[in-house]
C-alpha cells in the first residue's frame, strides 16, 4: 500500500513542471495579470524561438517585476529525447508599473503646500 | 452584437478568458480587463488627474452597464477568496497610484482629529501598493508610520482594507480602521466624498474639485469602508498616520504550548507569560501554534523611537536555498496521499525558524515577501472568551479528520466600527489557519466553520480569505441590524437597480448581499 501511495503521489509531481527558475526585482511592483509564452532553444542555442526572445510587449514602456521560467514534464522529455538539441520551456513574466507619481495638491482655497 | 470594447491610451481593454488571483487559488472565467491609466506623464496628482481617471473608470463602468455584464475593481488580486472578483469586467486599478498629502487648508473646520494626525494625513489613489505607501510616508520628507497592516505588501491600499485585512497591532483595529474618508465613484454618472457625521475630514471644496457629492453619514461610511467592492469602485481613500516608529522584533521558537501559553491567549497580555512580562508592552503580538507537535512560535515586536541613523531598506534578499515558488502546491499534492508526513513537515519547518531579532520600519518588518502559490489561508475571529474554547474545538477537529497541513496563527485586532468588518468583537482573537491548499485543508476550513457553529460560539469570517458564510451565519455573526443597514446603505448609494447589478458578484449572491 506503501508504496502505492509512493507511485500515486511521483505520478502527481511528474504533471507538474519539473523545474521552476524566479528572478525578481528587489522591490517588485507587479501590476495586473502575469503573462505566458512558449520559448524555445534550438541547436544547443544557436537558435532561439521566439527571436531574439520573448518580447514583454504588455508592457509596454514599462519594466517587468517578476519573470518565471518553467519547464514541465513534456517540454523535459522532449530536451532529453533531442538530447538537448530542442529545449522549450515557458516563461511568465509580470509587468512593473510605473514609478508613483509625485505627489501633490488640491486647492481648497486656503492653503496651497505639502 | 456590441461592438468592440472602446479603449484609449488611458483606458485599455484586454481580452482575456480568465482571471487569476494573486495565490493561484481562484480562477475566474471573464469577459476581460480594462485598465485605467494614470496621465502618461505622471504629473503631480491633482483634482485634474484625479478627475480624469474618475472619467475613465466610469467610462469601464458604462461599459459594462450597457453590455448588461458585471464589473469588480480589482487592485493586486491578493485575496484568497472570490469577493474580488467577477464574471464579467476586471477593472485593473494598479495603474493608478496618486497622491496628495491633505493640508491644514485641506482640512474642515470640525476635524476632531488630534494634532500629531492633523500633520498625517494622506489621500491615496486606489492602485497604491502598501509597499509603495509605506516607502514614501516612512521616508524623512515625511517621517510617518502606517499604524496596522497585514504581514505582506502586496496588495492595495483598497484591496486590502476593502477585504478586512488585519495584523496583530495590541490596541488597534484593522487596516480600514486608518481611513477617515473616501471618494466612492457609485456607477458611470455618481460619485460620493464619504466620512462619517461625527468625524468630519476635509472641506466640502475638496469633494467639489473632485466632483463628489459630499455625504457625512455614520451609516454609510462604516457600510461603504467594508464592502469588497460592492458599492462601486472605491478611487480614493484618506488615511490617518502616525509618526514613523521602529520595531524591535523578536521571535520564541520553540516554546511549549503549555497552560502559560494558553494564559496568553486568551488575554493577550504579556504580563501572564514568564518569558514576556518584564520586557514591556508590546506592539504586535502573534502566537503560532502548531497543533502537530504541542508546541508554537512567538512573534513579539516592541516599540521604538526612530533612530536618526537607520536608512530602511525594503529590498529582498537572495537566501542560500529554501522552498521555491510552487513548493506548496507540490507538497499539497504529496500530502493527499502521504498524510502521515504532515507532522514532521512542520516540525522541520518549526525547526527552520529564523529566531533572530530584528530592527525596523513598520514597512521593512512588513515588507517583500517570496512569493508562493496555492497558500491555504482561512481566518475565523471570535470573542477573547471564546478564544480557548476555540483553539480547543480546532485541535480536536485536526484529531477528528487530520492532521491537516494547517497551522493556527493567532492575532489580536480591535473593534471596527464598519458594519461587516470582521474585526466586529470588543478585541478579537483572529485564528489564521495558515498553510498549504488541498483537499484537506479546504475541508478543514468548511468544517471548522461547522464546529463552531455547532458549539455556539459566535464567529465572523475574514471576507478575503478562503470563507463558509452561508447567509444565515453571517446574519447570526453581524445581527440583523447590521447586514441590513449595509444593505440599506447600498441601495441608498447605488439607487439604479441596473448599477447595482453591476457591482454584484456570484461571493455576494451567495452570503445574500446583492439584495
Amino acid at each position: 500500500m506503501g508504496a502505492r501511495r509512493a507511485m500515486i503521489a511521483a505520478a502527481l509531481l511528474a504533471t507538474t513542471a519539473c523545474a521552476q527558475y524566479l528572478v525578481m526585482a528587489p522591490e517588485p511592483r507587479y501590476s495586473g495579470q502575469p503573462h505566458s509564452k512558449n520559448i524555445s532553444s534550438v541547436l544547443y542555442g544557436t537558435g532561439a524561438s521566439p527571436h531574439p526572445g520573448v518580447v514583454a510587449a504588455e508592457c509596454g514602456a514599462d519594466q517587468l517585476a517578476m519573470v518565471r521560467l518553467t519547464r514541465d514534464f513534456g517540454q523535459w522529455f522532449l530536451t532529453t529525447l533531442t538530447l538537448g538539441a530542442y529545449a522549450p520551456a515557458t516563461v511568465h513574466y509580470y509587468c512593473a508599473r510605473p514609478p508613483q507619481p509625485p505627489g501633490g495638491t488640491i486647492d481648497t482655497g486656503v492653503e496651497i503646500g505639502g | 452584437m456590441p461592438g468592440p470594447f472602446p479603449q484609449s491610451h488611458t483606458l485599455r481593454w484586454r481580452a482575456a478568458r480568465n482571471f487569476t488571483n494573486w495565490h493561484q487559488t481562484v480562477v475566474q472565467p471573464i469577459a476581460g480587463i480594462y485598465t485605467p491609466h494614470y496621465p502618461p506623464d505622471n504629473p503631480p496628482t491633482s483634482a485634474a488627474v484625479i478627475n480624469s481617471c474618475t472619467q475613465d473608470i466610469q467610462q469601464a463602468v458604462k461599459v459594462a452597464k450597457d453590455r448588461r455584464l458585471r464589473l469588480r475593481a480589482v487592485g493586486s488580486g491578493w485575496s484568497l477568496s472570490q469577493a474580488g472578483v467577477t464574471d464579467g469586467i476586471i477593472l485593473d486599478t494598479s495603474r493608478l497610484a496618486g497622491w496628495i498629502k491633505v493640508t491644514e487648508g485641506n482640512l474642515d473646520p470640525g476635524y476632531r482629529g488630534s494634532a500629531d494626525f492633523r500633520t498625517g494625513l494622506f489621500m491615496f489613489q486606489c492602485g497604491n501598493l502598501i509597499a509603495e505607501v509605506n516607502k514614501l510616508i516612512e521616508g524623512d520628507r515625511f517621517k510617518r508610520s502606517l499604524r496596522t497592516t497585514g504581514a505582506a505588501n502586496g496588495q492595495t491600499i483598497v484591496g486590502a482594507t476593502a477585504t478586512g485585512t488585519h495584523g496583530s497591532a495590541l490596541g488597534f483595529g484593522a487596516a480600514h480602521d486608518q481611513i477617515v474618508a473616501l471618494h466612492l465613484l457609485a456607477g458611470d454618472q455618481k460619485q460620493y466624498w464619504i466620512e462619517r457625521a461625527s468625524y468630519p475630514v476635509v472641506k466640502k471644496a475638496l469633494a467639489d474639485a473632485l466632483g463628489a457629492e459630499l455625504i457625512r453619514s455614520e451609516t454609510l461610511f462604516n457600510a461603504a469602508v467594508m464592502s469588497f467592492g460592492s458599492f462601486g469602485v472605491i478611487h480614493n481613500v484618506v488615511i490617518e498616520t502616525r509618526p514613523r516608529f521602529l520595531l524591535l522584533a523578536e521571535t520564541l521558537a520553540p516554546v511549549p504550548y503549555d497552560a502559560d501559553l494558553r494564559r496568553l491567549i486568551e488575554t493577550a497580555d504579556v504580563a501572564n507569560y514568564p518569558a514576556l512580562k518584564d520586557k514591556g508592552r508590546p506592539y504586535f503580538l502573534q502566537i503560532v501554534v502548531n497543533p502537530h507537535g504541542g508546541d508554537a512560535m512567538i512573534n513579539v515586536m516592541y516599540e521604538k523611537d526612530w533612530d536618526a541613523a537607520h536608512v530602511p531598506d525594503y529590498r529582498l534578499r537572495a537566501g542560500k536555498v529554501g522552498p521555491g515558488y510552487d513548493a506548496l502546491s507540490l507538497i499539497g499534492r504529496f500530502f493527499e496521499t502521504n498524510r502521515g508526513a504532515i507532522p514532521p513537515f512542520f516540525k522541520l519547518v518549526g525547526s527552520l525558524v529564523d529566531t533572530r531579532t530584528r530592527t525596523g520600519s513598520w514597512g521593512e518588518i512588513f515588507g517583500y515577501k517570496a512569493p508562493q502559490t496555492k497558500v491555504a489561508s482561512g481566518s475565523v475571529a471570535v470573542a477573547m472568551a471564546d478564544a480557548l474554547r476555540t483553539l480547543d474545538l480546532l485541535d480536536q477537529l485536526n484529531r477528528d479528520i487530520g492532521p491537516v497541513p494547517l497551522v493556527w496563527g493567532l492575532r489580536f485586532v480591535d473593534r471596527s466600527p464598519a458594519l461587516l468588518a470582521f474585526n466586529r468583537f470588543e478585541r478579537a482573537m483572529v485564528v489564521s489557519l495558515d498553510g498549504v491548499s488541498n483537499s484537506q485543508s479546504e475541508r478543514f476550513f468548511r468544517m471548522s466553520a461547522d464546529r463552531l457553529e455547532a458549539a455556539g460560539i459566535r464567529y465572523t469570517q475574514h471576507w478575503g480569505k478562503t470563507n463558509a458564510f452561508p447567509p444565515e451565519r453571517i446574519r447570526r455573526a453581524y445581527g440583523h441590524d447590521r447586514v441590513d443597514a449595509w444593505l440599506a446603505a447600498r441601495h441608498q448609494l447605488l439607487p439604479d437597480a441596473a448599477d447595482r447589478a453591476v457591482f454584484t458578484n456570484d461571493y455576494m449572491v451567495r452570503r445574500g448581499l446583492a439584495g
